[in-house]
């Protein structure tokens, strides 16, 4: 009963924002064809998901969004380590570079890649993962540039391994930091696949989305920014449960 | 050694982009990468140049340019002033927005596009409110983290002095927030930045989006690289003015770490009137000209009759048609382009 009660006024702010919505909807205040009831968002919702229509978008949308997210934990982690200043001249050599590249916009990215690969799934991911790379390296860079002096003086006195070194002491110190940069980049890949699904796909949300601007279907739009939202609160959620249960010492 | 070591330090970070640079000039050249898709660097500089003697790289860049400025002054008009509002009379109701706050800043902006588009039609207002909506979440969350990070101490002894909360807010809560929320303002020119370019490119008649959007559609890949580049400085030139600015947002610091020892001397300056002045100079420049010339692209718009094709075509792209070729190959919209590439 109490732990209902506690949910319940931490969520007070979002129940309200709901019932808000749902109160001026239906108020004609606004209207209708700009701001459907929430009601009927969700009713929206619930047929489009029955059909299995909604389903199919969000879950090949879900796997656009997660392949380049990985790939980009997978690149972004060990450039990050490199560029954290283990190889001193390396790391002055391509930092310049690296600052360059993060400011490439994936959009231009697009239209290059296109040339390439031409419209495809894996222009798609390559987009994504590049856009989510550039927060993981510089994150991890910050995590072990700012390791903690004195423990790594205190390593090597005790004769510890390089290997040693690199996974007891600068790996747990920068672990928060690196979880930072791969919850931005979670934010990023959301943001950018519905752009990219936008521009130029024939399924998926942001597909969908689109559709339902061309039918003028505002509560399908309102049912997708729904679900992108839920996507996005999901796997941030997701992501701060795993940091801590794999982050236990501090 | 000394000096050599010197001349080591400064060339070194350029070597990288130089050794890049070369790359992109060497491998189109041998064949290795084609060179219809990859032209070599110095096929992008000369297009650069022809763009900018037709000034159109002038018109775009500065159309964009005014566009992320004032979608950027919209987002910290609303963000600051609310984070601060929220921050400093009722602390606990603050606390109990931020589930909210977090659950809305995860609606993508570009999933309202289509209602922004309904709402102002398609036109400045639908990209402002676009840009906007993008940056204003991480300059809030950055607001109100960095007036929760103030030192208690300094609120307390303020308190204790009786200050008003005015003086409160001004003296000590601005500075002491000040570093965090110029980050927040890093990460939403970062976001506005990329969702310029995208609402450019999904329907509008001037700016850098447009111009690399429209080269792809005319085939002109070397212009494409062009904008591109234009872009890739605009935003690096954004983020070096705000670097900038931080550095200076710090000056109430005592730094102790033994990291970054070198910007110790610097952090101790305040921000000289003579900086601000240009900064300021330069700022109401891009706003005014700016201004002028997104004025210009959209009286031309709305004198032509309303046709989509019409409206892509309008932003002083007949001139530079004319040293190109003509625009046979463009198509206008997204389902047309994707049948091409197919």
């Amino acid at each position: 009963m109490y732990r209902t009660k506690i949910i319940l006024q931490h969520n007070l702010p979002i129940i309200l924002f709901f019932l808000l919505w749902e109160v001026v909807a239906n108020s004609s205040l606004v209207n209708p064809m700009l701001l459907p009831a929430f009601s009927k968002v969700i009713m929206t919702l619930g047929g489009l998901f029955y059909s299995g229509e909604l389903l199919t978008h969000t879950l090949i949308s879900l796997e656009r969004a997660l392949g380049g997210f990985v790939a980009a934990l997978v690149i972004g982690i060990p450039l990050g380590f490199l560029m954290g200043g283990w190889f001193r001249t390396t790391q002055t050599v391509l930092a310049p570079l690296f600052d360059i590249s993060s400011q490439v916009n994936p959009f231009i990215l697009f239209h290059i890649i296109i040339l390439f690969l031409g419209i495809g799934e894996t222009a798609k991911i390559t987009i994504i993962a590049w856009v989510c790379i550039w927060p993981i390296v510089f994150n991890t860079a910050a995590g072990v540039r700012n390791v903690d002096e004195i423990l790594l003086k205190e390593a090597r006195s005790f004769d510890l391994q390089r290997w040693s070194i690199f996974y007891k002491i600068i790996l747990p110190s920068a672990a928060r930091s690196i979880f930072t940069g791969i919850r931005i980049s979670a934010g990023y890949s959301f943001f950018l696949l519905i752009a990219v699904e936008v521009m130029g796909a024939d399924s998926g949300l942001g597909w969908f989305i689109l559709y339902s601007q061309e039918n003028y279907n505002v509560e399908a739009i309102f049912a997708g920014a729904v679900v992108i939202a839920l996507l996005g609160v999901t796997m941030d959620a997701g992501i701060k449960y795993i940091e801590k249960k794999i982050i236990i010492w501090q | 050694m000394e000096r050599i070591n010197k001349i080591k330090v400064k060339i070194l970070p350029y070597i990288g982009i130089f050794c890049f640079l070369n790359l992109w000039e060497i491998l189109p050249r041998l064949g290795v990468v084609d060179a219809q898709f990859l032209p070599p660097f110095s096929t992008v500089c000369l297009a650069i140049q022809t763009l900018w003697q037709d000034g159109i790289l002038y018109t775009n860049t500065i159309i964009s340019l005014w566009r992320v400025l004032i979608g950027l002054l919209l987002a910290i008009f609303i963000a600051v002033p609310l984070g601060f509002f929220l921050e400093v009379f009722s602390p606990e109701i603050s606390k109990r927005l931020d589930g909210l706050f977090n659950l809305l800043s995860h609606v993508n902006p570009f999933s309202l596009a289509p209602l922004f588009i309904l709402l102002f039609g398609i036109g400045e207002k639908e990209k402002l409110a676009i840009i906007s909506l993008s940056a204003v979440w991480p300059i809030l969350f950055h607001t109100i983290t960095g007036i929760r990070s103030v030192n208690p101490i300094l609120i307390k002894t303020g308190r204790s002095m009786n200050i008003s909360t005015g003086v409160l807010i001004k003296d000590i809560l601005f500075p002491g927030a000040l570093p965090i929320i110029i980050t927040g303002i890093r990460l939403g020119v970062q976001m506005s930045m990329f969702m310029l370019i995208a609402a450019e490119m999904m329907g509008a008649g001037a700016g850098l989006g447009w111009l690399v959007h429209n080269s792809a559609m005319v085939y002109q890949i070397p212009r494409l690289y062009a904008g591109g580049v234009f872009i890739i400085l605009l935003g690096m030139s954004l983020n070096k003015i705000i670097l900038w600015f931080q550095t200076y947002s710090w000056f109430w610091q005592e730094r102790t770490g033994v990291a970054e020892q070198t910007h110790i001397k610097r952090r101790h300056k305040q921000v000289s009137s003579v900086a601000v002045f240009c900064f300021m100079f330069i700022f109401s420049g891009v706003l005014f000209f700016g201004g002028n010339e997104v004025h210009k692209i959209n009286t031309q718009v709305r004198t032509l009759p309303m046709n989509h094709d019409m409206h892509q075509h309008s932003a002083g792209m007949e001139k530079g048609a004319e040293t190109t070729e003509p625009q046979k190959a463009y198509v206008p919209n997204f389902k047309a382009d994707e049948d091409k590439h197919k």
